[in-house]
Parts: structure tokens; C-alpha cells; sequence
């Protein structure tokens, strides 16, 4: 059976990741995943990603559950988003918990892990995402990772909540006095429109990252983040620095408010 | 002669395994003080005092016999304790003693039949662990389509898993006749083991292993271009502990954190067993009888299940029950055997000094 199954999948993985996969499929079949190994193997022989087909896929110290069509967290969202907790750490007070925007949110992972590496009661974060199936799994993950709303009144603790929502209308108004902002990579148009877009935003919501303590996070593409930093230098006046990723590309944006 | 505290000192030292004799009586004096730690020891060493109150009986011919009996009796008692219990009294508390272990099973010489006999050895330590309330995690294994597991990768997490199982390390030699054997040939198949202190994050700050500006860390490219549509299951990683040269690849999580976080754990463990290693070396550098072979190429036992025995060559222990080493509770016979002979030679060095 195990022979079998491997045979299918080497041609289109290789002998090495088939066989790392294939452990993975039988991990999770063990561990009484609803699909049978078999299926598995023929939706990954059909070029289905592991994760969808797997149902999780780990971010961080986080098992984060992904369904298509939601995008599945990456490696390099993971990498600057463990750095960006460690940027954030010293600011922190319990008192003023630290209010997180997460743009294009998806599954969610960004701000649940920014809610479980940092202390309890420090963070309460929001994401948004135009698209309906993105937040009710952003709002599964938030419930599954233990940081749904409500806030407790008596125990501190972290909390996330998923909103639908665009960041192109007009009338958006922050859901809290919100001091970060996240934005991941744009998919469509040249790839920079949704930065504009985001640039814009601030231009016309002054005081939205607050002065000196906000800092605007932005995931972007191969060869992007040079005319990322030009265009909030010029439409948001903002100052920013680039994080390189773990293969020592320029994948993180990172600006203040003067 | 039996009025004679010394003499009788003497005459337990005669029977005073080799390695030691020579004990210098003032030693053993002085570490009486440690009975008040040891009931078993406190309660031989009454008894003997107030035997010795009686003495006088010996002179009397009807009571003589009678007080013979409870002399040699008492002597033999203090005879066992010296040997049983004052290596692990005068030995001083293992620093390991908090460690959990990370064990290391590799299939040997001898193809599928070293792979099966990994399965049995890990089958082997797991009910160990359970004996030993320690908590096992099979936090690697591949297993093949013949059966066994051409490799695995355990955690021992208690109290003592360290120290108990780190004479486990070394080449384990199984002889028997494989089931595929048509001519009933005995094979001599092998599997490697290697035990590992396990160091959680904060031991390893603890004992200062390595510092990062020491560390070159690696991460494999995903095939192709990327993009967010890529399927990224590419998530190994390589630490390399440049002053050491330990090298630590990483490929069985599925994301990179958890590789990075398994590599680091994993260097931090070779690190702390190199630390250990040193520290032993160094306490034994003036001594003729060097490092009891660490050597991880070293046979160290064999299972022959035609003769149904197991030996450990290092302590030549031999136990002719296999049967209970593999599936019962024999290994534990061969654990405390070494571990003894660990105090033991530990406590040789310490007379040596």
C-alpha cells in the first residue's frame, strides 16, 4: 500500500519530498484526519497543495487551519512576523493594549500569532478582508487559537477579531484607535496599486498611525520594496526600513510616522 | 581479633570488589558521617556498635557460638552496604540527574533485518520509558515498506532519563535468524544508537552552549519562482555551530520555525554532550585509565536470540534471558548495572585524587 502510494506520488514530487510528504499524510491519517490516505494521495498527485489537503498548516508556535480558496500562510510571513512581535515587545503595556490592523487577513495568521507570542492582554487586533470565505476562516482560526472576542474583563488576554471589509471604500473608519498596520503582498493590477491604495489611506486619515509609536508592516513581492518605500516616503511622508527574508530577499516594508 | 575495629575494617576490604581496594580506611571513616542520610546504612551501623557493646559475650564459651553467628552476620551486612551503597553515597549527585534524554536509533549493517530490529529496540526503550514514567515522543521515524524503521528519533522527557540511558549509546549487535532466512543462516544484522542530553531553550541560555554571532543558519530554496500560489512545503533548514563545526540539517517539520526550533535543540544537545565529554576528560587527563570508551563505533551489546542471551561487553554482563530485555523489563538490569559502574569508576577517580 505505502509502495504504492509513493510510486504516484515521486514523478511529481521527487523521491526525497514524497517521501517527507507522504509521512506528513500518514501522520495526519493516524491522528484521524477525515480524508482516507488514499484520497490524499490522489488529490496531491493532482497537484492540490498538502496544506488544503491536509487541512492545517503550522505558523509560528500556531496550527493554522486553510481552506481553499483562502491563501496559505508562507514561511516568509511567518520569519517577519516572529521579528516584527520581537520590534513590538519593548513597546508593550498592559494598560494601553496595542491596537493591530491586519489588511488582506486571510486565514488570520499574522495577527493570532502576534496574539500568542505576545503577552497576555497587550494586543487586540482586527484584520480585514473583502472576501466572505477569508474571514469565517479567519474567525474559525481566531476561535480555534483561544483569541476570539470578547476581551475578558478580569484575566488579560489577546484578542482578534475579523472583520469584511475593504480598505478601497471611503467611509472606512479603524474599528479602534489602532496604531499598526499590516499589509501583505497585492496580487493583481502591477502589484503596487494595493500600496497606493494603503499610501492613500493614510494620506487622507491623518493620525491614523499615530505619531512616532505606529509602524506600518508591508509584505511585499520580489524586487518590490524599493518603489514600496518611494511611494509612502512620497504619498504618506512616512520613513521606512526594509527586513530581508531568510533567503535574503527585501520582503518586509516597515514605516513610521515621523 | 574480633575486639579489633581496624582488623575488622581490614577484613571488609578484602572483599571489596578489585578496583577497590586500597581504599584508604580514613576515607571510609570519614565518610561516616553520611549514614545519618542512609537508613539502611544507619540501622547496620547500630547494630554492629551495639554488637560490639557485646563483645564481652564472646569470652563466654555457651554464648560464643551464638554471638559468632551475629557477628559474621553484621559483617557480611556492612560488607554489602560498602559495596552497594557507598559508591552512590560518596559519589556526588549526578549534574545530569535533571536532564531528559534524545535518543537516536540508525539501522546498521545487515538491510532489513537491522531495520526490523530498530523497530524492536524502539519498542524496547518506549516500554523502558513507561517503567520509568518518563514521557516518550517518536519525534522522527521512517519506517520502510518491509517493516522496521530504517531510522527514528526519540525524546525521553523525566527526571533521569538522561543518566539512565546514556550508556545506551554505542553499536547495539543482534544475531539471530531473520524470518526471511530460508537456510535458517544466523545473520548478524547491527543498529547505532546515540543519547543526547535533551536541553529545553532555557537550559541552553543557562549553560551558555553558543552564542548566535557563532551560528550560520540556512535555509533550503523552494524549487521554482515562489509566489503566493506555490505550494511551500520546503521548509528545511541547516545550522551550522561554526566553532565546533556541528552541523545540524532539519527536514521533518512541516514549517521552517519548527525545523529551526527542532536544529537549535538538536545542536544545543550535541553541544551539551561535547560540554559533558570535556568535563570528563578533564577530570581523568592524569589518569592512566582514560575515558571508558566513548567511541559511538563500539560494540557495547549483543542480543543472540538462538542462546537467548544478551551481553554487554563494556561491564561483561551477560543475561540469558532476552526474551525479558525485549519485551519485559530486563534492560532495566542492564541500566542500573552501568549506571553502577558509572559510580563506581567515578569513585575510583575520586580515591585516585
Amino acid at each position: 500500500m505505502s509502495r504504492a502510494h509513493l510510486a504516484r506520488l515521486i514523478p511529481r514530487l521527487g523521491k526525497r519530498q514524497a517521501e517527507l510528504e507522504y509521512g506528513w499524510m500518514k501522520r495526519a491519517a493516524q491522528a484521524g484526519s477525515s480524508v482516507p490516505l488514499d484520497e490524499m494521495v490522489s488529490r496531491r498527485v493532482a497537484s492540490e497543495p498538502l496544506q488544503y489537503i491536509l487541512g492545517t498548516q503550522p505558523f509560528g508556535s500556531l496550527s493554522i487551519k486553510v481552506r481553499s480558496p483562502v491563501l496559505i500562510p508562507r514561511p516568509e510571513t511567518e520569519h517577519w512576523t516572529i521579528r516584527l512581535a520581537e520590534l513590538l515587545r519593548p513597546t508593550l503595556d498592559p494598560a494601553r493594549p496595542l491596537s493591530v490592523l491586519d489588511i488582506g487577513t486571510g486565514t488570520g495568521c499574522i495577527p493570532l500569532l502576534l496574539c500568542r507570542l505576545l503577552p497576555p492582554g497587550t494586543i487586540r487586533a482586527h484584520g480585514i478582508d473583502i472576501s466572505p470565505a477569508a474571514v469565517k476562516l479567519a474567525e474559525e482560526n481566531a476561535s480555534l487559537c483561544d483569541f476570539s472576542e470578547p476581551a475578558s474583563l478580569t484575566s488579560p488576554r489577546n484578542t482578534f477579531r475579523p472583520i469584511q471589509w475593504s480598505i478601497r471604500r471611503h467611509n472606512f473608519q479603524p474599528p479602534l484607535h489602532t496604531v499598526t498596520r499590516m499589509a501583505r503582498q497585492n496580487l493583481c493590477g502591477d502589484g503596487l496599486d494595493f500600496y497606493v491604495e494603503i499610501a492613500k489611506f493614510l494620506q487622507r486619515t491623518p493620525g491614523f498611525l499615530l505619531p512616532k509609536t505606529g509602524i506600518l508592516a508591508l509584505e511585499v513581492g520580489d524586487g518590490q520594496a524599493d518603489s514600496v518605500q518611494t511611494i509612502f516616503r512620497e504619498i504618506a511622508q512616512l520613513k521606512s526600513e526594509v527586513w530581508l527574508d531568510p533567503w535574503d530577499k527585501k520582503r518586509t516594508v516597515i514605516a513610521r510616522a515621523e | 581479633m574480633l575486639s579489633s575495629p581496624s582488623r575488622t575494617w581490614v577484613l571488609s576490604l578484602h572483599l571489596l570488589p578489585a578496583r577497590m581496594a586500597g581504599l584508604p580506611l580514613q576515607l571510609l571513616f570519614r565518610s561516616m558521617y553520611l549514614r545519618d542520610h542512609v537508613s539502611s546504612f544507619l540501622k547496620a551501623w547500630d547494630e554492629w556498635v551495639s554488637t560490639r557493646e557485646t563483645n564481652a559475650l564472646l569470652d563466654d564459651p555457651d554464648l560464643r557460638s551464638m554471638a559468632a553467628a551475629d557477628y559474621s552476620m553484621l559483617v557480611d551486612s556492612l560488607t554489602e552496604i560498602v559495596k552497594t551503597k557507598f559508591p552512590a553515597i560518596l559519589v556526588p549527585p549526578s549534574r545530569t540527574a535533571h536532564l531528559s534524554a534524545l535518543m537516536e536509533l540508525k539501522s546498521g549493517v545487515g538491510g532489513s533485518e537491522a531495520s526490523l530490529f530498530v523497530g524492536e529496540m524502539l519498542q524496547m526503550y518506549l516500554r523502558l520509558a513507561q517503567a520509568s514514567r518518563w514521557k516518550a515522543n517518536v519525534v522522527a521515524s521512517s519506517e520502510l515498506d518491509s517493516g522496521g524503521l530504517r531510522d527514528a528519533v526519540v525524546e525521553f522527557k523525566g527526571e533521569g532519563a538522561y543518566d539512565s540511558l546514556r550508556w545506551e549509546s554505542g553499536v547495539h549487535r543482534v544475531q539471530r535468524v531473520p524470518a526471511t532466512e530460508q537456510s535458517g543462516r544466523v545473520h548478524t544484522s547491527t543498529a547505532a544508537v546515540v543519547v543526547l542530553p535533551l536541553i529545553e531553550e532555557s537550559d541552553a541560555q543557562k549553560e551558555e552552549l553558543y552564542s548566535m554571532a557563532d551560528i550560520k543558519l540556512e535555509v533550503m530554496r523552494a524549487r521554482g519562482a515562489g509566489g503566493q500560489h506555490v505550494n511551500k512545503t520546503e521548509s528545511a533548514v541547516r545550522v551550522t555551530h561554526i566553532p565546533s563545526g556541528i552541523t545540524v540539517a532539519m527536514q521533518d517539520e512541516r514549517s521552517q520555525h519548527q525545523n529551526k526550533r527542532r536544529a537549535f535543540q538538536v545542536l544545543a544537545s550535541r553541544l551539551m554532550e561535547a560540554k559533558l565529554v570535556r568535563e570528563m576528560e578533564a577530570r581523568r587527563a592524569s589518569r592512566r585509565n582514560l575515558v571508558k570508551s566513548a567511541d559511538r563505533s563500539d560494540k557495547i551489546r549483543t542480543y543472540n536470540f538462538a542462546q537467548e542471551r544478551v551481553t554487554d561487553h563494556r561491564i561483561g554482563l551477560s543475561l540469558m534471558n532476552l526474551s525479558s530485555v525485549m519485551e519485559g523489563d530486563g534492560l532495566q538490569d542492564f541500566v542500573a548495572a552501568l549506571r553502577r559502574d558509572h559510580e563506581e569508576s567515578q569513585m575510583e577517580e575520586m580515591l585516585e585524587d
